[in-house]
Parts: C-alpha cells; structure tokens; sequence
C-alpha cells in the first residue's frame, strides 16, 4: 500500500504532506480513545512509520463518529445554539425559534457527516478490472461543505478526471467521495487533495486530476462581501501532473 | 414599528397581521406596546452595538461546545480560533437586530413632484433561515409609486440590509421591507418581491439544487391596479 502510494504521489506532494501538522480534519485525536479498534487496525503494516499521506489521512486508516455518537451530542450541541441564539439577542421561545436549536443542531450534524464514513465502505466493491486506458471524466458534481474558519457553508462544482491503469470505478463512486470529504469542516485546498489522493489510493490509476471551482459564503455574505468571487483550485498527480497534453484535454473536457 | 399606520395603507387591514409583527424581530423581550406613538419606539433594538463585545465570550464557548460535540478537534491549527470567528461572523450576519428604520431613514426623504413608478432592482440578499440557521440568498426587487414624496435610492438597499441580516423566514421579511417603505414615505403603493436559494433546502433535507423561492408583497395600487402591477413584474423581469 505504502509502496504503490510512493509511485503515484509525486516527491513533492511527500514532501508538503510531513509537513503539515498532524490533526487535520477526520483525524480527531479526541475520537480515537473512543473508538479503540478501528483507527489502529490499517496501521500495522506502517509500524513504526507515519504512513507518507498522514497529513491527509490514509483512507483506510479513518476514523469514524458513529450515529451513536451524533444521538449523544446532539443535546450539548443544541444547548449551545440555544445560547448563541440568546447571546445574538433573539426570543429563543418565540414561536419560530422554538425548536430551532434542535433543528440547527441535526443540520450541523449533516453537514459534517462525512466524518461517520469512510472511504473504503464506499469503495470497495465497485472497482473492475476493464481493459480501458483513456481518459474518464465526471464533471459538474455539486459540492457543499463548511468552511472550517467560519463554519459557514462552501457551494460550487468538483470535476474529476482519472486516466485507468486497467482498474476502474463506479462512476457514482467519484461523487460519493467527494460527498465524504466535503461533508466536514474543511479548507478547499485541503478537499481537492483529499480528494485526488482518495481516487489515487483506492485505483492506482496512471494520473488523477480534481478541479473544484466554488463560492465561499465567508467572502460574500460578510467580510470583503464581493458576491461574485469564486475560488478554484485543483490538484494534479500523476501523469496529469507530467504530461501536459493529457492536462489540457482534460481542462478542455471540463470547460466545454 | 407603529402598526397602526400599518392600516391605512390598503391592502393590510388585519389584526392578524398586527399581532404576527409583535411577537417578531426580537422585540418581545423589550415587549413593545402598539399603543406607543411612533416616536418612542424609534430608538428601541433588541440588540445593542456595544453589547456585542460582552456578549462574544459566550458565543465563543458555545462554538467551541458544538465543534467538540461534531467530533472535531479543537485544538487543531485550523480550528484554533474558529469559535471566535464564527462568533463574530454570526453576530454580523445578524447585525440587523442593532438598526431601526428611522435612523436610516430621516433624512433622505425628499419632496419630489414625481409620480411615476421608481424601481430599485437586483439588491443582493443575504439573511438566516430561523429554523436551520442556514443561509438563504437572493435578489430584492422593490418598486414604489412616489406621493410626492420620494427617498434616496441607496436607502430602498439599507431597508433590505436590516430586516435581512436577522433571523428570518422569507415571507415575513418581504412583507417588513414592503411595510417600512409604506410608511416612511406613504407612497401610493409598494411592491416586493424577494427570489432566494435556502440552503436549508440545498445542503440537507430535500436537496434540491436548483429550486428558488418567491415572495412577493404588494401593497395599495400595487394590489388594487393589474396595470400598475404587470408594468412592475415585466420591468423587473427584464434584463
């Protein structure tokens, strides 16, 4: 696992990943004493090592928070906007705001249900081997996550391009990933890599290629509030990374 | 705000309406009196300028509560200060809760000899949803038909702003922002209406992507006249 994920990522990619500090989002160091088995169980073959993609959690090492865990957190989490609902000088008992708390408390914990799934419950059975090596693209996937600087929500588009190396995935499967990443408190920089090294990890394609185009709630409805701004960013491994004629066509492909 | 004025505008003749405004905008804890005159009630907000400082500890710790209660750790770089940010980024979205019409308005209400429809068009929205606490977004048209009088164009978008950055459900603020037109200047009619996404629809539940929500709120000739109300719809409507 370790060995073909070297292949793939480029030196540099290595490099900018040790870097990064160690808790980064779906890596909650506060869950693990909670959930003992799962978190250590994919690390055994990296004893002693952090696996190269630490910063961005190898998918098969995720932890998860368990619908037991939402239904136990969820009172503490609408007292807290019950406060805030206060604290913001409103009527918490007036006829609109009545079950406010609890609705916003079950919305939050929507919007970050990624964190109670993992990459390789959704993977694992929809990866064939077929003899196709040209370029498949899934583009205009809707993504909505929370900026994790404002917690306040993050819309636009992922385009996922992937060159197969005889192994390729469910189509759904694509944006089933991005719904898992997304659905967290993140940094767009940070999902487009997570992304692409997820697709990357589970199909060992020659190249990989993400381009998320999207609008940031925190820049437009407050802060500089300029309405029309959007943020892209993209991340290119593999072949997509070297070559850039198989680069271009896929942001041709993309574009039109 | 002073509902009875609220009646002689034709078109809101309803006791319903005025006890559905009492109990809203924050006012309750202040529980304002509609037998009050206009003017005492003009200073009153349910939220002070000053007191956001006061208040943003609390919100922070609430913040810290919910992130710790999703699963995420708090102590991680990129959510350090977060608590803080989201704080202040919620006391600014409902920043509305600090401003009254009257301070906005008074002054730029001018005597114009001008009767013919004013259309202010495209005023970008952005409000909370009150049960979700989610963003809904859109555009405002507003159109009114002067009586003599007429008021700074800039002032149709300060309107939007306030009752917008509150807690809002979306009828209710077409039908505030119709309202404070109506009786600031007692034009001959006020028309509203509001086309915004809620993302509570968008990013949970439902998740509808596409759909977009209408409201609009039409009051004296706006109501009365299908004339005057089809020149504002197609007017609004064109590029």
């Amino acid at each position: 696992m370790e060995r073909s994920k070297q292949k793939q990522l480029n030196q540099s990619e290595k490099q900018t990943t040790s870097a990064s500090d160690s808790s980064v989002n779906g890596h909650f160091d506060g869950m693990v004493a909670k959930m003992t088995g799962v978190a250590l169980s994919g690390s055994g073959e990296s004893s002693g090592q952090k696996p190269p993609s630490h910063a961005l959690e190898s998918w098969r090492e995720e932890r998860t928070r368990s619908v037991e865990d939402n239904e136990m957190s969820l009172p503490s989490i609408a007292a807290a906007y019950t406060t805030i609902l206060r604290g913001l000088g409103e009527d918490p008992q007036r006829q609109g705001l009545l079950k406010t708390p609890w609705r916003a408390a079950t919305a939050m914990q929507f919007f970050t249900k990624g964190y109670q799934e993992k990459i390789i419950d959704v993977l694992n059975d929809a990866i064939f081997d077929e003899d196709h090596d040209e370029m498949v693209i899934v583009k205009d996937i809707d993504m909505f996550s929370m900026c994790e600087h404002h917690l306040v929500p993050i819309f636009g588009r992922v385009h996922i391009g992937y060159l197969p190396n005889k192994r390729v995935v469910g189509i759904s499967k694509l944006a089933r990933i991005v719904e898992i990443y997304s659905r967290r408190l993140q940094v767009q920089e940070r999902l487009t890599k997570q992304i692409a090294v997820a697709i990357t990890e589970a199909l060992q394609p020659a190249g990989v290629g993400v381009v998320i185009e999207a609008t940031h709630m925190c820049m437009v409805m407050r802060g500089v509030q300029k309405m029309n701004s959007k943020t892209v960013t993209s991340t290119m491994l593999g072949v997509f990374r070297e070559d850039p004629k198989t680069r271009d066509e896929f942001l041709t492909l993309i574009r039109s | 705000m002073e509902y009875q004025k609220v009646t002689e505008t034709s078109g809101i003749c309803n006791g319903k309406l005025l006890s559905e405004f009492n109990c809203r905008s924050g006012f309750s804890e202040l529980s304002i009196d509609t037998k009050k005159t206009p003017v005492q009630r003009t200073n009153e907000t349910s939220r002070k300028e000053e007191e956001d400082e006061c208040r943003l500890p609390i919100l922070e710790a609430a913040y810290t509560t919910i992130l710790q209660g999703l699963g995420e750790n708090t102590e991680r770089q990129g959510l350090l200060r977060t608590p803080l940010r989201a704080a202040k980024a919620m006391q600014f979205m409902t920043k509305g809760y600090h401003e009254n019409i009257y301070d906005i308005l008074n002054d730029a209400i001018f005597d114009e000899d001008h009767e013919e429809m004013v259309i202010v068009k495209d005023i970008d929205m952005f409000s909370l949803c009150e049960h979700h606490l989610v963003p809904f977004f859109g555009k405002v048209h507003i159109g009114y038909l002067p009586n003599k009088k007429v008021v700074g164009l800039s002032k149709l978008a300060r309107i939007v702003e306030i009752y917008s950055r509150r807690l809002q459900v979306q009828e209710r603020l077409t039908k505030q922002i119709a309202t404070a037109i109506s009786e600031a200047l007692q034009p001959a009619g006020v028309a509203v209406i509001i086309e915004a996404a809620h993302m509570c629809m968008v990013m949970r539940g439902v998740q509808k992507m596409n759909s977009r929500t209408v409201t609009s709120a039409m009051l004296g000739v706006f109501r009365e006249d299908p004339k005057t109300r089809e020149e504002f719809l197609s007017l609004t409507r064109s590029a």
